[in-house]
C-alpha cells in the first residue's frame, strides 16, 4: 500500500513513523518524514525497488511502500533535506535500531558512545553506534545507526558526539542606541535620511541629495534600503519608487586600465 | 584612443547555472558562444554550496553544489563553448556592445546575441551597530567557510528563516560554529519544512516575530539585542556575529543600462529587466535568465539558460523556428513542473505578472 507523506488536498497525513513500524519488525525499513509540497525528488531516483514515488508531478510528496523497501539505504544517504532515517525492530528484546543521515564533522564508527537526539535537538539520552558507514564517495553522507530502547525509537532523528548548551538570551534592556549611517560608503545618517525622505517624490531625487548610494559600491548595498524608506515616507509601493539611473562601469576599475599607460 | 573590438555571434554574462545552460544550449546548435564571468572559478554559486541539492534530478539534485558547477562546466568544454574567467563585465550598450576588463586591462567585444545572467545581490539591513566587523550577508558567510575555511564567528546570530538563512545556519553548524538562533520577523520560517527540522534537530532555537534592533562591541560584535514585533520583550545575545540572510535581489544592472525597461516583483525580489516566457527583453538581442531575471532556484535558473539559448539561436538563424519551438516545449514544460506546489506557484504567478508588465 503506498500512503502519500502529508497532507495533501484534504487528506491526513499518515505518519511515516507509525507506517514503518510493522514492517521494521521484519528488519530496516525506511521512514520518509516528507510531506510538504516542493519540487523535489532524489529520494525516488535512490531507490532501485521502486519503494518510493514522486512521480510527474514533481512537487508531490514522496509515496512510499514499506513493502517493496529492503532497507538499503540510499535514499537516506541522497535525501538533499536529511528527510528519511531507518527503522529496524528485528532485534527484539525491547531493542530497535535507528539510522540516521550525519553530516557533521565528528568520526563516527561503531562502538562508540553518542548522545540519540529527539527532533527539537534535546538529548534522549546515551546510545551505542552499531553501525557508521560513508555513502556516496568522498562526499558521501554518514549513516549512523544507533541501538536504542524501543520506547525512543519514534524519537530519535539525530547522533552527537558532545551535549552543547546554548547560553540563553538574557531579557534585558540594553541602552538603546539611534544613530547609524544607512550608506557605508558615503556615511550618510539612517535616521536623517527617515526623517527627510517624505519631502522627496523620486529615489533619483533623494539619492542626489542625501548622496545615498553615490560612493564607492554604487548602491549595490543600499539601494533597496533607500527605496524602502522612501516608499514608507511617501505611502507608495516599492515598486512605483523606481531604481537608480545605472552608469558604466558596474564595478570599480582602475582608470590606468580604461586609458593605459599615457591616457 | 580607442580599446581593443572583439566581434563574436554570442556572448553570456555570468558562469551561474543559468548562464552556462544557455551556453551549451546556443553552442550545441553550432552558434559561437562566449561565457564571461568575473569570478576565478566557474558556476557561480554553486561552487560555494557544499550541501546536496533540492529540486529534480534532471537537473543534478542529490548531488552537492559544486559537483553540479562541475558537470555544466565539463559539459561547456564538450560543446565547444569558450570560457573566459576573471573576465568582468563593465557595462552593457545598445547593439550587443560590452565594455570588459581583464588581467590586462579593457576591451571592448560586441555580440550580435547577449545573454545577462549575472545573478542577484544579497539585501542589507541596516541598524544600529550595523557596520561593526562580524555582521556580514549570509552568503559572504558562506564564503567564508565554504570556500576559504574560516569561521565568521564562534556565536553566531542567523537573522531570517528563509532557505539560505536554514542552509547556511547548517553550514555553520558543520564548520563547528554555534548559531545561539535564527530570527526572523515573520511569524512563520519561509523555508522548506525539511531544512527547518534539520537545523532543529541540531538544537538551534527560532525567534519568530522578532527583529534585530541593534548590536554593540568595542572592536567588532559582542552582543546583539532583539525584540518581539509588537512586543515589549526585549532579548540580548552574547554573539560575536550576525549573518543576514534577508534576501536576494535580481543583479541586472547591465540590462538596465543598455535600456531594457525594468519591472518590479516583490516575490521574485525587487526589480529585473522586463522579458517574455521566452527570455527575450525588450532589447533585440538582449536576453536574461536565471536569478537576474526574479530570484528562484538553480533548477529554474538552468531551464531558463536553456530557454535564453534557444532563443538567441533561433535569433541568430543557428536553429529554425520549428525546431526551437519543440525544444522549447520541453523546457516550458520543467518550469511549470518545477513552479508547483505553494513555494512554487506564488513565483509562478509573479512570473506571469512580469511577463504582462
Ligand atoms: C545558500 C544558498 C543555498 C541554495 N540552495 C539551493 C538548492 O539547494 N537548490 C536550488 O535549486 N537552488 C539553491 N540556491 C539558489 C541557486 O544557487 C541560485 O538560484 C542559482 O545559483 C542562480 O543561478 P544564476 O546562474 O542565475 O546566478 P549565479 O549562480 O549567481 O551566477 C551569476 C554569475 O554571474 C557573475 N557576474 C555577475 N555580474 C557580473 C559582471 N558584471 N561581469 C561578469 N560576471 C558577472 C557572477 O560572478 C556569478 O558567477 C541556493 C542559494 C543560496 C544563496
Ligand atoms: S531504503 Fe533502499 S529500498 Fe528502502 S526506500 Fe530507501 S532506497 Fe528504497
Ligand atoms: S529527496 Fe528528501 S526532501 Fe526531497 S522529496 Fe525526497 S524525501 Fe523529500
Amino acid at each position: 500500500m503506498r500512503v502519500s507523506g502529508r497532507k495533501e488536498g484534504g487528506e491526513t497525513r499518515v505518519d511515516p513513523w507509525s507506517q514503518a513500524w510493522e514492517r521494521a519488525a521484519a528488519g530496516a525499513v525506511a521512514v520518509v518524514d516528507c510531506g510538504e509540497r516542493i519540487p523535489c525528488n532524489p529520494c525516488e531516483e535512490a531507490c532501485t525497488r521502486g519503494a518510493i514515488e514522486v512521480g510527474e508531478d514533481i512537487c508531490a510528496p514522496p509515496r512510499f511502500d514499506p513493502g517493496l523497501c529492503d532497507g538499503c539505504g540510499r535514499c537516506v544517504a541522497m535525501c538533499p533535506g536529511m528527510a528519511v532515517f531507518l527503522l529496524d525492530r528485528s532485534v527484539g528484546n525491547g531493542r530497535a535500531r535507528v539510522t540516521v543521515p550525519y553530516e557533521m564533522g565528528e568520526e563516527m564508527r561503531a562502538g562508540r558512545e553518542v548522545w540519540a537526539m529527539d527532533g527539537e535537538g534535546k538529548p534522549l539520552g546515551k546510545a551505542r553506534v552499531v553501525g557508521a558507514k560513508k555513502r556516496g564517495g568522498r562526499a558521501g553522507t554518514t549513516l549512523v545507526t544507533v541501538e536504542v530502547d524501543e520506547g525512543w525509537a519514534l524519537k530519535v532523528r539525530g547522533v552527537r558526539d558532545r551535549l552543547i548548551t546554548l547560553e540563553a538570551p538574557l531579557e534585558a534592556e540594553a541602552e538603546p542606541l539611534k544613530e547609524y549611517p544607512l550608506c557605508r560608503c558615503e556615511e550618510v545618517s539612517g535616521p536623517r535620511v527617515g526623517e527627510v525622505a517624505a519631502e522627496f517624490a523620486s529615489l533619483r531625487s533623494l539619492r542626489r541629495f542625501s548622496r545615498v548610494g553615490l560612493g564607492y559600491c554604487q548602491g549595490r548595498f543600499c539601494q533597496d534600503m533607500l527605496r524602502e524608506r522612501l516608499a514608507r515616507a511617501r505611502e507608495m509601493e516599492e515598486g512605483e519608487v523606481g531604481t537608480f539611473r545605472v552608469r558604466p562601469p558596474v564595478r570599480p576599475v582602475k582608470l590606468g586600465k580604461l586609458g593605459g599607460e599615457d591616457a | 584612443m580607442s580599446l581593443p573590438l572583439e566581434e563574436r555571434e554570442m556572448a553570456v554574462v555570468g558562469c551561474g547555472p543559468a548562464g552556462l545552460c544557455a551556453a551549451i544550449t546556443a553552442a550545441k546548435t553550432g552558434a559561437d558562444v562566449v561565457v564571461l564571468d568575473e569570478n576565478d572559478r566557474a558556476g557561480g554559486q554553486l561552487i560555494k554550496q557544499i550541501h546536496r541539492f533540492f529540486g529534480s534530478r534532471r537537473h543534478g539534485a542529490g548531488k552537492r553544489g559544486y559537483e553540479i558547477a562541475g558537470e555544466l562546466e565539463r559539459e561547456s568544454e564538450a560543446a565547444g563553448v569558450e570560457m573566459r574567467l576573471g573576465n568582468t563585465v563593465l557595462g552593457l550598450f545598445p547593439g550587443g556592445e560590452m565594455m570588459v576588463e581583464d588581467r590586462d586591462g579593457v576591451y571592448v567585444l560586441r555580440a550580435r546575441a547577449v545573454v545577462v545572467a549575472t545573478g542577484a545581490s544579497e539585501k542589507g539591513l541596516a541598524f544600529p551597530g550595523w557596520t561593526l566587523p562580524g555582521v556580514m550577508g549570509a552568503g559572504a558567510a558562506q564564503t567564508l567557510v565554504n570556500l576559504h575555511g574560516v569561521l565568521p564567528g564562534r556565536r553566531v546570530l542567523m537573522v531570517g528563516a528563509g532557505n539560505v538563512g536554514l542552509i547556511v545556519s547548517y553550514q555553520l553548524l558543520q564548520a563547528g560554529a554555534e548559531v545561539v538562533g535564527i530570527l526572523d520577523v515573520s511569524e512563520r520560517v519561509g523555508g522548506y519544512e525539511v531544512h527547518r527540522l534539520r537545523v532543529q534537530r541540531e538544537g538551534v532555537p527560532f525567534y519568530l516575530g522578532h527583529r534585530v534592533v541593534q548590536a554593540r562591541g568595542r572592536y567588532g560584535v559582542e552582543e546583539v539585542s532583539v525584540e518581539e514585533v509588537g512586543g515589549a520583550s526585549r532579548k540580548v545575545f552574547r554573539a560575536d556575529a550576525v549573518c543576514l540572510a534577508v534576501g536576494l535581489s535580481p543583479l541586472a544592472e547591465l540590462a538596465a543600462m543598455c535600456g531594457c525597461r525594468m519591472v518590479y516583483s516583490r516575490e521574485l525580489g525587487g526589480f529585473m529587466p522586463w522579458h517574455d516566457g521566452d527570455m527575450r527583453t525588450d532589447q533585440p538581442g538582449v536576453y536574461v535568465a536565471g536569478d537576474a531575471a526574479g530570484v528562484e532556484e538553480a533548477s529554474v535558473a538552468m531551464e531558463e539558460g536553456r530557454m535564453a539559448g534557444l532563443s538567441a539561436a533561433e535569433d541568430l538563424g543557428a536553429m529554425g523556428r520549428k525546431e526551437a519551438e519543440r525544444a522549447k516545449d520541453e523546457v516550458r514544460r520543467f518550469l511549470w513542473e518545477l513552479r508547483g506546489g505553494p513555494y512554487g506557484e506564488a513565483k509562478r504567478r509573479a512570473k506571469e505578472s512580469v511577463h504582462c508588465a
